[in-house]
């Protein structure tokens, strides 16, 4: 997707700084900072912290240049860089902390992304910065009331908050949430709150809970509330606000997920869903992205680049489906084989990959192949309609948006001519709904096409989107037979490696193997004892 | 989510039923492939007394390819870097799908109590661990100090 550098991409290098340079970044960075390019490079460890402008600059300098960014394999931007090197000491991680918070604005689609993948790519803070921090922050329910006028701000500290206990998991996510921090939090709840920071301040709860006692603190805090505030924002669940909508959505997942209320039904078992006949899989989902009880609406709140494919497959003639999106930043938007791979933590998603093809209205590129095509309609919009047509007759691919077509892409059908399902990735904090054709469309195309709600079967049990903490429970208590292969435990061992005479592996496994997974000596041949 | 491969289930279990001493590895609540792990700092080496904290991760084409792990907590040592990324053979060409989340763990812990500052993550530390180990040794213990203990 372009914007995610993960661990294994640095893997090998040793420092953290560019090794070549590209003409477009420097350009664009001296223009905006006093430093000249050798010393900016060339600055090993930060011997203090700079000043707060100069931090704040280097902030909306990667805000501006990261939506712009589409190579996987690029370097980080300078900026970025920059800013690692000063967040290596405590001080000017702090200062890095307090500069995010202050400037990236409420309406960039992409600033509460770029909070959390600077802060993910940042040296660790350690304990005591980040409880200085929050200390600093002042936050208190009294601070909740008083700081609404400042929304942008009151939402960026949420965003922090949620990412610092997401990335300190444990004893130092228990050390920052403090009672008068749980206060400030469930405050900015109430309704009377801007939505977007009624939105971060749901989810930064849900990244505390990842820490089992702060879950349970949690729980114990909304119980003792006259009325769960989290429960009133459910109904905002279909809303027209798309802020609002985001916020039930996000309410609902966590009642149904992680605060669970004793007089609260699970949404699974109250939906209806009848109608259905095709809906995103859950099981064809990579592990962070939420699916809405109703199979339709998916959400992405972990940093990685969360994937999801339908139920219905699509072999030969045209098919058409819309999906309405309600956030305004990256998304990858439209068809995958089951040979696409959710890469999700490595950022690659659909259109990353031969075997699929996306749109995505943010940056406004064609994705195929982890390459990417400019087009020319403008960005996307939350309330905008993606059409997306797949004509396997003809092979081509339309993207639209609200009924402006972009030209057909051909590109897939060079790999896949059959087996395709309608697919989206999703970065944080993005949302969309999908129509397969239980409502009408808003845009149908001026051809002859079929619905995979029309089309599709489905059989009860999996139209239940069912919350993870109970599937998990039932995986668990499946038993694993005794005669199984020791590397798959899944299907029987009845095969020994020649020459070292290793056995308990299954013909699947070592079909995937070179060496003796015990000794490492070369396999010459496999031994089926069964036959 | 995708189905859940029995090997993880299978592992999944033994570490709950049988945990290693000095390790302690849950998986999340919401992610079964996801492992909250804390290794305590081994006796007699400069870790000890710390609590630390990684993530560790099984990539969707595990076992056949390596868990992915990190450290949270930091730590001063020549084959982690700042970013808690760990130099370690196992977990890079010398993986086998017959190791598993415990022997990787088990490894790391091992990592801890023989640093090995000629196969170095961390330049600045490694070079120090060279010429002088006995600061290098001091720095490590008051990293573990400073970030690992809880008081």
């Amino acid at each position: 997707m372009g914007i995610c550098w993960c661990k294994e991409k640095h893997e090998e290098s040793e420092s953290y700084f560019p090794q070549s340079s590209n003409d477009n970044i420097d350009n664009a960075i001296q223009s905006v900072t006093p430093y000249s390019s050798a010393e900016y490079y060339m600055e090993n460890t930060e011997k203090g912290c700079p000043d707060s402008s100069i931090v704040d600059k280097l902030v909306l300098e990667t805000l501006g240049i990261i939506g712009t960014l589409v190579d996987n394999e690029q370097e980080p931007p300078p900026s970025m860089l920059r800013l690692h090197n000063i967040a290596d000491n405590e001080e000017g991680w702090i200062q890095v902390v307090k500069s995010m918070v202050q400037v990236i604005p409420m309406l960039d689609p992409l600033g509460p992304s770029v909070i959390t993948l600077l802060l993910d790519d940042c040296p660790l803070p350690s304990r005591e910065s980040v409880l200085q921090v929050t200390s600093m922050f002042n936050l208190s329910a009294q601070s909740a009331l008083v700081d609404r006028p400042n929304a942008p701000k009151q939402r960026n500290i949420c965003v922090v908050l949620g990412c610092i206990a997401e990335k300190l998991a444990g004893p130092s996510s228990l050390g920052i949430l403090t009672d008068s921090t749980l206060d400030y939090l469930i405050t900015n709840l109430d309704m009377d709150t801007d939505p977007h920071v009624i939105l971060f301040s749901l989810i930064a709860l849900e990244k505390f809970a990842q820490t089992s006692e702060n879950k349970a603190t949690i729980i114990r805090r909304l119980q003792n509330e006259i009325c769960c505030p989290i429960s009133k924002l459910e109904q905002w669940i279909n809303e027209e606000h798309f802020v609002k909508r985001q916020v039930g959505f996000c309410a609902q997942w966590a009642l149904d997920n992680l605060f669970i209320m004793t007089n609260r039904k699970f949404s699974y078992l109250t939906v209806n869903n009848s109608h259905l006949n095709a809906m995103l899989n859950t099981s064809d989902v990579s592990e962070y992205l939420k699916i809405s009880p109703n199979g339709l609406e998916a959400r992405c709140d972990a940093y990685s680049f969360e994937s999801v494919r339908c139920t219905a497959q699509a072999d030969s003639g045209v098919w058409y489906y819309e999906v309405c999106i309600i956030t305004p930043g990256v998304m990858q938007i439209g068809w995958a084989t089951k040979e696409s791979n959710f890469l999700n933590h490595d950022g690659y998603g659909i259109g990353d990959d031969k075997y699929s093809l996306a749109y995505d209205g943010c940056r406004r590129l064609i994705w195929y192949n982890a390459k990417s095509e400019p087009q020319q309609l403008p960005r996307w919009q939350p309330g905008d309609t993606l059409g997306c047509l797949l004509d396997i007759d003809n092979q081509q691919i339309i993207f639209a948006v609200n009924g402006k077509e972009i030209p057909p892409c051909t590109h897939v059908f060079s790999m896949a001519r059959s087996g395709f399902f309608a697919a989206a990735s999703f970065m944080s904090f993005q949302q969309c709904h999908f129509n397969f054709g239980t409502e009408p469309f808003k845009f149908p195309p001026n051809v002859e096409y079929s619905k995979f709600n029309d089309c599709g079967v489905l059989e009860p049990e999996s139209k239940k989107v069912m919350p993870r903490h109970i599937y998990l429970d039932q995986l668990r208590q499946q038993s694993v037979r005794e005669d199984s292969c020791t590397l798959c435990y899944d299907k029987k061992a009845s095969v020994r490696l020649i020459p070292c005479e290793h056995e308990g592996f299954c013909t699947s496994c070592v079909g995937q193997l070179t060496e003796c997974p015990m000794c490492r000596s070369a396999i010459h041949l496999v031994v089926d004892d069964n036959t | 989510m995708a189905a859940l491969p029995r090997r993880i289930i299978k592992e999944t279990q033994r570490l709950l039923q049988e945990p290693v001493p000095g390790i302690s590895a849950v998986p999340d609540d919401s992610n079964a492939r996801y492992f909250h792990v804390i290794v305590t700092g081994p006796e007699d080496s400069p870790f000890e007394g710390g609590l630390f904290k990684l993530e560790l991760f099984l990539p969707e084409d595990y076992p056949m390819s390596a868990p992915k792990v990190r450290f949270i907590t930091k730590i001063y040592h020549p084959n982690i870097d700042r970013l808690g990324r760990i130099c370690l053979d196992i977990l890079k060409d010398k993986w086998s799908p017959a190791l598993q989340i415990r022997t990787v763990l088990l490894s790391i812990q091992a990592l801890l109590s023989a640093p090995n500052p000629d196969d170095p993550l961390a330049n600045d530390v490694a070079e120090l661990w060279k010429v002088n180990e006995a600061e290098a040794i001091r720095n490590a213990k008051e990293w573990t100090r400073r970030y690992a203990m809880d008081n």
